[in-house]
């Protein structure tokens, strides 16, 4: 066997372990576990659990987070990679796709200045296509009403 | 060119602000240059970052902290007196997946402002600056300084460290 076949038995192999992982947290209703199969999400600090039959999303306040010293004020490039992994385990756990999705864009307002506390998020997802699928995100802190960002998330599968 | 006072001023107080606090210090990015609307850091890889564990590309996320850290500083460093520039929004074009174990640099350029508003573009890549991995362009809000005591608290924690007279000179040195 070459070593492009043995990388590609391997890759095969991991992506198998990958989807039985998926499968194993959807059967426990356990949206967390996927979480914690991205190493990203413990560097942040995201968690995830099921509320009302909705994925909910959030991220305590941790001193690594922090954007602005002086304010302080949540990093928007946290509330960024928060809100575009809120968006990536709502397709993995919701969705029947074999892969990890690929992001292709992502855009994102910010309302309001994220504050040193505990951020939530919601996603929906507003397209599924053959190849693309359309995410949006929205966080807030307070009042589910009052975002502080909202995001939109194209995803290749 | 002639010597900028302020930004020979705000420039240790921008990578201090930057690099030892919070989230940039968590990610370990390093501002390289600092000049009148350009920015430019790097990214050490790093494992605790990874988005795709089947094969160690880091999340989109760091790129997000990454532009928007870039764009952010490249925004404020136009302002007379340096400020907080509240982003307005950002938008990110991810060209292909970043390759693990590589640094990453970041460029970033303010390339319009007006009365209100300072216009971002940003650029991600690993080996090849025409081949990128990442595109954004970001729009930040010119808000009035007063409201705001950043600078004031950055050249307070730089002050602490070092001997205030001893920056001035290396900044006279490196000030364009």
């Amino acid at each position: 066997m070459s070593s492009e076949e043995m990388s590609l038995e391997q890759n095969k192999h991991q992506l198998k372990e990958w989807q039985e992982s998926i499968a194993a947290a959807r059967q426990e209703n356990s949206p967390q576990t996927v979480m914690e199969m991205i190493p990203y999400a413990a560097f942040i600090g995201a968690q995830a659990r099921i509320e009302n039959d909705q994925l909910l999303y959030w991220l305590d306040k941790k001193p690594s987070n922090i954007g602005n010293p002086s304010l302080p004020a949540i990093h928007g490039g946290v509330i960024g990679g928060f809100l575009e992994l809120a968006a990536a385990i709502e397709i993995i756990y919701t969705l029947d796709i074999a892969a990890v999705p690929k992001v292709v864009d992502f855009s994102l307002d910010y309302l309001r200045a994220g504050r040193y506390k505990t951020i939530y998020a919601k996603c929906q997802v507003l397209r599924q296509g053959k190849k693309l699928i359309n995410v949006t995100a929205s966080a807030w802190q307070d009042d589910e009403n009052t975002p502080i960002a909202t995001a939109r998330c194209h995803f290749l599968i | 060119m002639t010597f900028d006072m302020t930004m020979a001023l705000f420039r240790p107080a921008l990578k201090y602000a930057m690099e030892k606090n919070g989230h940039g210090k968590t990610l370990g990015l390093k501002m390289t240059e600092i000049n009148r609307g350009e920015i430019n850091l790097v990214f050490p890889y790093k494992e605790e970052v990874v988005g795709n564990p089947l094969t160690g590309v880091v999340h989109g996320g760091v790129i997000v902290s990454l532009l928007d850290t870039a764009c952010g500083s490249a925004a404020m460093t136009v302002l007379n007196t340096p400020a907080v520039t509240p982003t307005i929004d950002l938008r990110l074009d991810y060209m292909h997946p970043a390759e693990p174990h590589k640094p990453i640099y970041v460029e970033a350029k303010v390339y319009r402002q007006t009365a209100n508003v300072i216009f971002c573009r940003g650029l991600a890549w690993q080996d090849d600056k025409e081949n990128p991995i990442a595109h954004c362009v970001a729009n930040f809000m010119k808000v009035d300084s007063k409201s705001i005591n950043f600078s004031a608290i950055a050249i307070t924690q730089l002050r602490r460290l070092m001997p205030w007279g001893k920056t001035t000179d290396s900044d006279k040195e490196t000030g364009k």
